[in-house]
């Protein structure tokens, strides 16, 4: 009981509820976004699976593929969900029995966001069953063992985040199951697709679903409790340090010194290996826009998915600037160092990484040269203006950042303000402008040559705007010092 | 030469710190003692320039902190882990400070060899990360690090917390050392023996306002802890 008073502080105190209630409001409107979208594209599924077409029922289609969603979910937990192992440290002395604490951590777990899967995406699904002439029983029965797997894969995370073994493990077993299937025809989705398709023929065998809970529980519980120590499970596991010289990077000569550091501290912190992470998505955007005709013809939108193609890095990353470096923002100014020379490297880290993420888009070539003529151009105001823009964007955040702590959802959302609301203009609704009214008056080519030449200006005055992100920098430097030593 | 002139902060209605006037002399070895909340961090930070003073200013060698950034070149300073890179090892860091200090690898390598003994064979070729060292012996690279290039003043605040005996006894002797190279070096503690033994000059801070300004004698330990166990 006590326990559960704990959690109930630490929940509302959380700093997260002492954000603005505007915030609020939107983020509350976002959430409900999502959950709307994720409910109504889930229950689009079963019309979809098409018992005319496919000439199986759409439940056996939906087993059938079951499988992947679960390597999907774990993959996706493995990045995101932060277990919360670390807080029972303090525990630890107190008169609690150590049974009781683990039981308290993994009950606890249950009711995280994680576990919604079988709300908005199974629930929809089985609704639509239920409309479909099947039982209760049997929907209710396919529902519930759905529900005990979401379960297990929950106690599993605990196992796998442990370890980057097992997460290695966990792909190559995805390979080997997409293997098994496209080589040799053993498709181990039907495997376990037949067992959920038992079910819906006898539902009374949902109960044996229990079994791999406990099991799972009951080996997480074993894993914990043998883990039971300040300096075992309960700590972060430290790994030698290897590398991170980057003596190739010499060359740059004095610039090369906090590009170093930048890389050191993108690869060794969880946060920052996050947002790489997410920038290595945002290459894929392209694809929702351009493989549909109701797009291609839009030339707005195509400059708008062009800008997020090689944007990612740039606009996931800048946006942290000086938040990245904020444990030890202190540092840095009382240090000999030029703020414009810090500026200008982190500068030089996105140009790169855009410069990266555009030979990586070429693929897109295949789509046609005029995506590919709006990818480049895109990428050239990336480089040159959009970089500024972040920068600026960056400077109005001040929230302190943890780097080796996995972000929660929506956790930054404190740095959001109006005034990084009205950046979108700059970045994302000028490059339309750009590329559209010369497009429009003159020809494609005028827009492309228009929105890569407004880059290429940038990257001409850089120093000048280096100059003025300085001053700017320099004006809020103890207002931000203030911030981040919060 | 650092100068403090009619300096105050002040929190909303509440006055942290107010010194009238405070000249610190090139080569002194300064020592400021006070209890909790006696204002010794936020007078660190104001000659940093870290916090914003509500009035007056500090100057460093005529130069003004707040209005330019010349006098980085002088000064050094380690106050508290946010001065150190946590996922750097030692001798990244080490190299880091170096470099901006305009500190070769070599110079930096024979620097680094006087403090063997201080850092026991606990701080190099550990293949670790800042963050997975212990307290102390953060705290031993934040404040070697202060040293890198020879910077002309160092401020330490509370160099000697956290440390184990042998180091504190250690750390003194270096700071003697440094005391014949005409630097600046200013300490806050709250360890009397400690700040009497390596300052000559010790000044008093009791809820931000000067209460004694003596240089160090034989008396200088009984009168503070006189005066402290009065408080």
């Amino acid at each position: 009981m006590n326990l559960f008073f704990l959690q109930w502080k630490e929940t509302f105190r959380a700093p997260q509820w002492e954000a603005k209630l505007s915030i609020k409001i939107l983020i509350g409107l976002v959430m409900l976004y999502f959950i709307g979208a994720f409910i109504f594209g889930a229950s689009m599924v079963y019309p979809i699976l098409n018992k005319e077409i496919l000439e199986r029922e759409p439940v056996e289609v939906f087993n059938g593929i079951v499988l992947y969603l679960f390597f999907f979910e774990l993959v996706v937990r493995f990045f995101l969900q932060q277990l919360p192992v670390t807080n029972i440290q303090s525990l630890i002395l107190l008169p609690f029995k150590k049974r009781q604490i683990i039981n308290h951590v993994l009950l606890r777990s249950i009711f995280s966001g994680f576990n919604t899967t079988p709300l908005i995406i199974y629930l929809p699904f089985a609704i639509s069953m239920y409309r479909d002439d099947y039982l209760g029983s049997q929907v209710m029965a396919w529902w519930f063992s759905l529900l005990l797997i979401t379960f297990c894969l929950n106690f599993l995370i605990y196992i796998i985040n442990k370890n980057n073994a097992f997460f290695v493990g966990l792909l190559a077993l995805l390979a080997g199951t997409i293997a098994l299937d496209v080589y040799w025809g053993i498709e181990l989705g039907h495997v376990l697709g037949r067992a959920f398709d038992a079910v819906v023929a006898s539902p009374s065998l949902s109960f044996l679903f229990l079994l791999p809970v406990l099991l799972s529980y009951g080996a997480v519980f074993y894993f914990l409790k043998r883990g039971f120590y300040m300096d075992a499970g309960l700590t972060k596991k430290r790994t030698a340090v290897r590398g991170g010289e980057y003596a190739f990077l010499n060359f740059l000569g004095e610039d090369a010194l906090f590009l170093k550091n930048d890389l050191r501290m993108i690869i060794r912190n969880v946060r920052p290996r996050q947002i790489v992470l997410m920038s290595f998505l945002f290459l894929f955007y392209g694809l929702i826009f351009f493989t549909q005709d109701i797009y291609r013809n839009q030339e707005s939108i195509m400059v708008f998915a062009g800008i997020f193609v090689t944007g990612g890095f740039t606009m996931t990353f800048g946006n942290y600037v000086p938040a990245w470096d904020s444990s030890y923002y202190k540092l840095l100014m009382t240090q000999n160092i030029s703020y414009k020379k810090y500026l200008l490297s982190k500068w030089n880290l996105m140009v790169f990484a855009t410069a990266v993420s555009t030979l990586l888009s070429f693929p897109y070539v295949y789509f046609g040269w005029d995506v590919m003529g709006i990818i480049l151009s895109g990428a050239f105001f990336n480089m040159g203006l959009n970089t500024w823009t972040t920068l600026f964007g960056g400077l109005m955040n001040k929230s302190p950042m943890r780097l080796n702590v996995k972000a929660k959802a929506f956790e930054n959302t404190q740095a959001f303000s109006l005034n990084q609301f009205l950046l979108i203009i700059p970045k994302l609704i000028l490059p339309v402008l750009l590329y559209w009214l010369p497009a429009k008056f003159i020809d494609p080519l005028a827009g492309y040559l228009t929105l890569a030449a407004a880059g290429i200006l940038g990257i001409i005055f850089k120093d000048r705007l280096a100059n003025w992100a300085t001053a700017l920098y320099l004006k809020q430097k103890h207002e931000t010092i203030e911030a981040f030593n919060k | 030469m650092i100068q403090l002139a009619k300096l105050s902060k002040k929190y909303s209605d509440n006055l942290v710190l107010s010194v009238e006037e405070l000249i610190i002399n090139k080569g002194e070895h300064f020592g400021l003692v006070g209890n909790n909340g006696a204002g010794k961090t936020t007078l660190f930070s104001l000659l940093l320039d870290l916090i914003q003073a509500s009035s007056g200013r500090v100057t460093i060698n005529d130069i003004n902190v707040a209005k330019s950034e010349q006098w980085k070149k002088e000064v050094a300073a380690f106050i508290d882990d946010t001065f150190l890179i946590d996922y750097l090892t030692p001798e990244e860091y080490f190299a880091f400070i170096a470099q901006l200090r305009k500190v070769d690898k070599a110079t930096l390598q024979d620097f680094l060899t006087q403090f063997a003994s201080f850092f026991n064979g606990e701080i190099l070729d550990q293949k670790k990360y800042l963050r997975d060292f212990s307290k102390g012996n953060q705290k031993k690279v934040g404040l070697a690090a202060a040293f890198i290039g020879n910077p002309s003043i160092v401020i330490l605040d509370e160099p000697f917390a956290n440390l184990d005996p042998s180091s504190q006894i250690r750390l003194k002797s270096f700071l003697a050392s440094e005391a014949n190279k005409d630097k600046t070096l200013l300490i806050s503690s709250h360890d009397l023996n400690h700040v009497t033994d390596v300052c000559e000059r010790i000044v008093l801070l009791e809820k931000g306002k000067l209460i004694k300004d003596t240089p160090k004698s034989p008396k200088t330990l009984k009168e503070l802890e006189a005066y402290f166990s009065e408080q």
